[in-house]
């Protein structure tokens, strides 16, 4: 199918491959189906693309490739909604951002997906241990004049 | 807004399937209990705000992507990338990614 967005023009996505997430996002409650894409093999981001709105994209990685003790909880009727059985791992993704020190990404409010279903939610973790501004890369102030 | 008076061990309904029964009162903390189905959320009001804050601040992002891969590149979790693509992918990144 052909998805239309603002920041790569109409992109080409398979539609089996598509993320659901039947709730939305917190404060993006109408984007229920997002299209992940790839910009190159190599990079740990990936682009979130919604499919109802052209405007909706946020950037996002895999949280264990930055910290290993990375983990999430899930209540038990989270685990039942996303139909995960015992045991079963669930893909994470986290939301990240840019600030004017590095970037951060959101690793209070993980996206948590069955990885076959590929129906997510995005969980509020009760753990204060992880923020919504937790640092993953730090840019010095001369490799920040660099790339302004 | 509606204003209920109660005590400790008692409880609210809302609407057919929300209870809220409060469970110990200490000083100027309340501890709250929540009985509610699976599709209601329940958040403390400020993280919830918080996320939903960063979700829409995030947003704002546009083609800075490079840039910000390009600022990643060195890093650890480039490195384990790497190395977990000379791994094989894992199931769960091969199914998604």
């Amino acid at each position: 199918m052909l998805v239309q967005t603002t920041r790569f023009g109409n992109v080409q996505v398979d539609e089996s491959r598509l993320l659901e997430f039947p709730a939305g996002l917190l404060g993006f409650s109408r984007s229920r189906r997002f299209a992940l894409l790839q910009p190159d093999d190599r990079g740990v981001f990936f682009w979130l693309q919604s499919v109802e709105s052209a405007d909706v994209a946020f950037v996002v990685t895999d949280p264990c490739l930055w910290d290993r003790d990375y983990a999430v909880t899930l209540r038990r009727e989270q685990a039942t909604e996303l139909g995960l059985a015992e045991g079963m791992t669930p893909q994470l993704l986290v939301i990240v951002n840019r600030r004017d020190h590095g970037i951060t990404a959101n690793m209070q409010g993980p996206l948590v997906i069955h990885p076959i279903r590929r129906v997510g939610m995005q969980v509020v973790l009760a753990d204060r241990r992880w923020t919504t501004r937790h640092e993953l890369v730090s840019v010095s102030p001369a490799a920040r004049a660099a790339t302004a | 807004m509606l204003v209920l008076s109660r005590q400790r061990d008692e409880r609210i309904v809302i609407g057919d399937e929300v209870e809220v029964v409060v469970v110990d009162i200490r000083g100027d903390k309340v501890r709250l209990g929540i009985v509610a189905p699976s599709t209601v959320s329940v958040h403390r009001k400020e993280i919830y705000e918080a996320i939903r804050r960063e979700n829409q601040d995030a947003a704002g992002l546009r083609g800075e992507l490079p840039r910000i891969a390009a600022s990643a590149a060195g890093s650890d979790a480039a490195r384990r990338l790497a190395q977990q693509q000379l791994d094989g992918p894992r199931g769960a990144h091969r199914e998604i990614a």
